[in-house]
């Protein structure tokens, strides 16, 4: 087919002129053609090559329905392929490109798949590459080896590998009444909702509100529709209550009526103001949706209906209408229904030359009749189309009388000179969303197409998306003639020729029946099989025609063949679109009063969850093993400090907050005396270890419980459970106070002096602070809470001050420790230390270990019931042959390596395993490397030796099975 | 004593961002509140909650789950069941309120460096906290005092009080403080923003 613009009418901007380029070549449009519209007018007729055969394909219908004109826009270095370009508004510089097509789109090497048609019909994938063996070929062997060359031939636009810079939003929004398309159905529910004086959201997916409004040529309360249309829009964007949004596609209806929504945001501008999105993701909460999405118009299948200048009916006329596209050459009107006649008499009354109206029904309406004679050209009613003729455009078509009952023809066959054929198999209500919104789509064997289903959330259908075509239905004043909207149910001319049913997958008509003819009579198994219905479009278009093919082919009606029912999204959504702002930022970053310290001291930052901590303060030059064996060093022999803001903190206060504590501890803590902390371990309700720290009790009724930092909002989430759900009569109130503090670990022999040097307001000696006491001070005028416990085996205190104080304690800490040579530590040498005496942290408390698995057993009071009591002593957590906590050395003078198995022998075999390291380090006070392992056995394996095996880092060892406590197992060290 | 650090560091860039040609749609500030303190009732002693924080420090609460009251130096509002949020412009209000509430009708807990206030003003007010939490902000919905816990993407809790007809206020856990504020400012670049 060829287009060409006509000299007025359309709703484009004739003064203002675009120029884009298509393939590479420079074009030129008016302000409100889409690219698709500006490229007919320019006189192309091919956008694309089909999927399969790769055969010629011209644009068939408009806006989100368009099968065949799919292309790759191309925006700073961005490709985004599979656009309709029905949809593309078109701007200066727009540079877009067509797909599918070696070399070119005039000349394609792939066309010549259409001479082995029968070769990849139906079923191409199961039959040759699910099959049985041939020869040395199996078929998903043979998949492997074809794989790339099909995936190349076959298919849709390529993507490419640049990161997009534009930027995507979301947004949340709220309404009284959600109405869905603008076109007079839409406008007339939005203007009686916004009259109510609720808040009103009126979306459609084009630039300019109006849907169909914006083409007919009905007449409204005495003005064309297109005028009334802009005089509704104009009273409602001044309406305070009512927010209207353009080009956005509303594609998504999920429970509790929200909607999902993309708004195109500067899709359609050269260049994007400051922080303007792309695209902007919309979550609508409506109290009441209105579905006003209008209806689609669908093919009838007949042999060469994919040919360029084949087009629907309803496109052609929109065409015609909106952007002043007409065919250059005669039309051929083909229906099975009277609104085509709407679509002749437009397309006549645009500048276009009617041919013939070509009606397979052997009557039709008045009112038609009127509309043909308007039209001018032959009616032919008892006729239809058998074949189309031409290259890549249209030239004629052959036109046989035809029964309509039987489907037979009868008469010679003619020829009638064509450079479009416009189609119309009738309208289908567009019940995308009301699906979605559940309940089963109904048929209405009088209209031929599902209509929406009974409501199950609150939403009500308007206009043609609820079956009702005639405008005077659905706006008062309105003068439109009165068509019948009962199309005859023919979506299929059985003729000689391959007639397409999905454009997009090129699947046939003779497809749909061999399908059925190998046993494939659901249409759900048809789809599968064929791939009817499942490319970008989801079948718009091939839907209903594919159904009525399998009906014919098995006997039985639409109604029984199957319904279809529609999952979001309605149309294609982009990835970046529902990603949005959270695009190089999937999880925000929590960081501790001290972190900009850190930095500047030349900290390497280590992520640990969320949070951001020191991993080593290297020196010039030194490797991460001696940086953090020379931080642990400096702790044992003299101070370090480490920042432990990250420990999760609960403040757990109220009359029962100790009675709760004994519940949810393994240990007792009402026994606990104000001013002192104890180390407390959790179980879980099936008796395994969950978490453990130490609390404080600050007051009778103010406990300050701290978790392992990985777990804290796990235990918060779990103590708030049982509370309100098992203990609700406890008087305990808990709330996360990790952010309320700042804390540093002062540790090492020389810890005391330094905090004598800087702590006022407190003694600090064994009587003032033993060990686990608290004491309150002050350091350089600012309070803090200071309580002797040690993670590091050493003489050690925490001192905890308002988190906005951190810094300000930290560096008097640091000054006071300068004469003893302080070292800032970091994870590396907290766990080094921790190694070294055998503390567990979430690597050994693993969800698989029990307290006695980790020596814990200590901690289970059986003085009490607490959480995990009831189911911890179930056999087979007693069994000897646990994995057991154990040290481990490496006796090669290697370093150990985590997650590694332990087995028995030393070869490299894959052999049982007996356990597995949990974490490893070069310990400076041990000089040798040593880890911390779960063995099965546990203790009764220590002196004896066994074997690292780590096949995927190539390291295998003998080691030393030792105890847990490699360093000073009596504790003197902390206590002295 | 030493002044608080704030928590956002460098990210704190006073002046005007975004797109402001033709003038900001917000303001940012981070408000520094002296004190925010927690406090929390026991089923059975809500009411006696209010009336002492009523009577020790002069803030009237109403009984409405999510009312609340916005003062120049004192606001507060319910964050949960018998849970309430205050924020005052000095230091001190927990001891107050401690001495007001014994632990037999209610828990007080200080969270004055805990948490992080920022507050957003402007016509685009409403706009910018659409794109970060799913919550309704118009006034009618959100009225001026009330008060709302919700999550910005599941992940950082927030706080938030309409102090303003076009402004709110926003509470979050320090440590979150830069990160959010980063996705904050981003959401603001659309309309313009000035920090001050």
């Amino acid at each position: 087919m060829t287009m060409r613009r006509a000299s007025s009418g359309g709703r484009i901007d004739r003064t203002r002129t675009v120029r884009f380029t298509f393939d590479g070549k420079a074009y030129t449009g008016h302000a409100g053609d889409t690219l698709a519209s500006a490229l007919m007018a320019a006189g192309v007729s091919v956008f694309a090559r089909s999927f399969k055969y790769h055969r010629p394909r011209g644009v068939f219908a408009c806006g989100p329905d368009e099968p065949n004109a799919l292309v790759t826009l191309i925006s700073e270095g961005v490709r985004e392929p599979n656009v309709q370009a029905t949809l593309v508004e078109i701007f200066d510089g727009l540079d877009a490109e067509s797909q599918n097509r070696f070399p070119s789109l005039g000349f394609d090497i792939g066309a010549v798949n259409g001479l082995a048609g029968p070769l990849i019909s139906a079923g191409f994938y199961y039959k040759t590459f699910m099959g049985p063996v041939v020869g040395s070929i199996r078929g998903t062997r043979a998949w492997m080896l074809a794989e790339k060359a099909i995936r190349r031939a076959a298919g849709l636009g390529r993507a490419g590998h640049a990161p997009d810079p534009a930027r995507y939003e979301r947004v949340n929004a709220f309404c009284d009444t959600l109405v869905v398309g603008s076109g007079p159905a839409g406008l007339v529910a939005a203007e009686s909702a916004a009259a109510a004086g609720g808040r009103v959201i009126l979306a459609d997916l084009d630039a300019t509100m109006g849907g169909s409004a914006k083409w007919s040529s009905a007449m409204i309360d005495g003005r064309p529709a297109a005028e009334w249309a802009a005089g509704r829009v104009a009273a409602l964007e001044a309406m305070p209550n009512v927010r209207l949004l353009p080009r956005t596609t509303v594609w998504g209806y999920y429970d509790g009526n929200t909607l999902a929504a993309t708004e195109r945001v500067s899709d359609h501008k050269s260049s994007r103001a400051k922080g303007e999105p792309r695209q902007r993701s919309w979550t609508i909460r409506a109290g009441a949706a209105v579905l006003a999405t209008g209806a689609q118009e669908r093919p009838i299948v007949f042999p060469g209906n994919d040919r360029p200048g084949v087009m629907l009916a309803g496109a052609a006329l929109r065409h015609a209408g909106e952007f002043a596209v007409l065919p250059a050459g005669p039309v051929v009107i083909f229906t099975n229904n009277d609104s085509a006649y709407t679509a002749a008499a437009g397309l006549a009354e645009a500048g276009a030359e009617i041919a013939a109206i070509v009606d397979v029904r052997p009557e039709t309406s008045d009112a038609a009749r009127a509309l043909a004679d308007k039209a001018g050209g032959e009616l032919l009613t008892g006729h239809a189309i058998v074949h189309t003729h031409g290259g890549k455009a249209l030239s004629s078509v052959s036109v046989r009388r035809f029964t309509l009952e039987s489907g037979t023809f009868s008469g010679e066959t003619r020829r009638i000179e064509a450079g479009c054929l416009a189609v119309s198999g009738g309208w289908s209500p567009m019940i995308h969303l009301a699906s979605q919104a559940g309940g089963k789509p109904a048929w209405s064997e009088t209209l031929q197409a599902f209509l929406p289903p009974e409501p199950t959330q609150d939403w009500t259908a308007v206009g043609a998306a609820d079956g009702t075509f005639r405008l005077a239905d659905i706006v008062t004043g309105a003068e439109a003639p009165e068509l019948d909207p009962a199309p005859a149910p023919c979506l299929e001319i059985a003729s000689p020729g391959k007639a397409f049913v999905d454009f997009q997958h090129d699947v046939t008509a003779d497809d749909v029946r061999l399908a059925h003819r190998e046993g494939f009579a659901s249409v759900e198994h048809l789809k599968r099989y064929t791939t009817l219905g499942m490319a970008t479009d989801q079948g718009r278009t091939s839907n209903i025609p594919g159904m009525a093919i399998l009906a014919a082919a098995t006997g039985r009606t639409i109604a029984e063949t199957g319904t279809t029912r529609f999952r979001p999204p309605f149309s294609p959504v982009s990835i970046a679109a529902i990603a949005a702002d959270r695009h190089g930022d999937l999880r925000p970053e929590r960081r501790t009063p001290l972190h900009d310290w850190h930095v500047e001291r030349g900290a390497i930052m280590q992520p640990a969850g969320l949070w951001f901590r020191p991993r080593i303060y290297g020196d010039p030059g030194e490797t991460v093993e001696q940086a953090y064996v020379r931080e642990a060093k400096a702790v044992r022999e003299r101070v370090g400090i480490v920042d432990v803001s990250t420990l999760g903190k609960i403040a757990v206060q109220g009359p029962d907050a100790a009675a709760f504590l004994d519940r949810v501890y393994t240990n007792m803590f009402s026994t606990l005396k104000v001013g002192r902390a104890r180390y407390g371990l959790m179980l879980r309700e099936d008796g395994f270890a969950y978490d453990d720290g130490t609390t404080w009790r600050l007051s009778e009724t103010d406990f300050l419980m701290t978790t392992t930092t990985a777990n804290a909002g796990r235990v918060m989430q779990n103590l708030e459970y049982w509370l309100d759900t098992a203990w609700p009569d406890l008087r305990v109130a808990l709330t996360s106070v990790t952010d309320q503090w700042a804390g540093a670990a002062v540790a090492g022999p020389k810890s005391r002096e330094v905090l004598a040097a800087c702590v006022t307001g407190t003694g600090l000696d064994d009587d003032a602070l033993p060990f686990m006491g608290i004491v309150h001070g002050e350091i350089a005028g600012v309070p803090v809470m200071i309580c002797r416990l040690s993670f590091s085996g050493e003489l050690a205190y925490e001192v905890y001050c308002g988190a906005g104080h951190g810094r300000h304690v930290w560096e008097a800490l640091m000054e006071a420790g300068e004469p003893h040579h302080i070292v800032p530590y970091g994870l590396e040498a907290l766990g080094t230390l921790r190694i070294e005496k055998g503390h567990v942290t979430a690597t050994e408390i693993d969800g698989r270990t029990t307290a006695r698995d980790l020596h814990l057993d200590w901690m289970l009071s059986g003085k009490k019931p607490f959480i995990g009591s009831a189911l911890m002593d179930r056999e087979a957590l007693l069994a000897p042959d646990r994995l057991g906590l154990v040290g481990l050395v490496s006796l090669d003078g290697r370093a150990l390596t985590a997650g590694a198995h332990i087995v028995e022998r030393g070869d490299r075999e894959a052999r049982d395993s007996i356990g597995h390291v949990t974490a490893v380090c070069f310990s400076p006070a041990l000089g040798k490397y040593v880890g911390l392992a779960l063995i099965r056995g546990g203790k009764a394996r220590i002196g004896s030796r066994a074997h690292l095996s780590d096949p995927l880092r190539d390291r295998f060892g003998p080691v030393e099975i030792v105890s847990h406590h490699f360093f000073d197992p009596d504790g003197s060290r902390m206590h002295g | 004593m030493a002044e608080p650090l704030s928590p956002l560091g460098d990210a704190w860039r006073p002046g005007s961002h975004g797109n402001f040609r033709d003038g900001t749609g917000v303001t940012l500030t981070e408000t520094r509140p002296g004190s925010i303190v927690q406090v929390t009732a026991w089923p059975d002693t809500d009411d006696a909650v209010r009336a002492a924080i009523r009577d020790s420090v002069t803030l009237d609460l109403p009984a409405m789950p999510g009312s609340g009251v916005a003062g120049e130096a004192l606001s507060g509002f319910g964050i949960g069941p018998g849970r309430y949020l205050l924020a005052g412009s000095t230091e001190g209000l927990e001891t107050k309120l401690r001495a007001a509430i014994a632990p037999e009708t209610g828990a007080v807990t200080d969270l004055s460096h805990g948490r992080a206030a920022f507050r957003i003003q402007g016509e685009s007010a409403e706009w910018v906290l659409s794109k970060l939490f799913a919550l309704d902000f118009a006034e009618a919905a959100f009225p001026l005092g009330h008060g709302r816990a919700t999550q910005h993407h599941h992940d950082i809790t927030a706080l938030i009080q309409r102090t303003a007809p076009d402004g709110f206020d926003l509470y979050f856990f320090r440590s979150f403080a830069r990160s959010f504020w980063h996705a904050l400012c981003r959401a603001c670049e659309d309309v313009g923003y000035e920090v001050r």
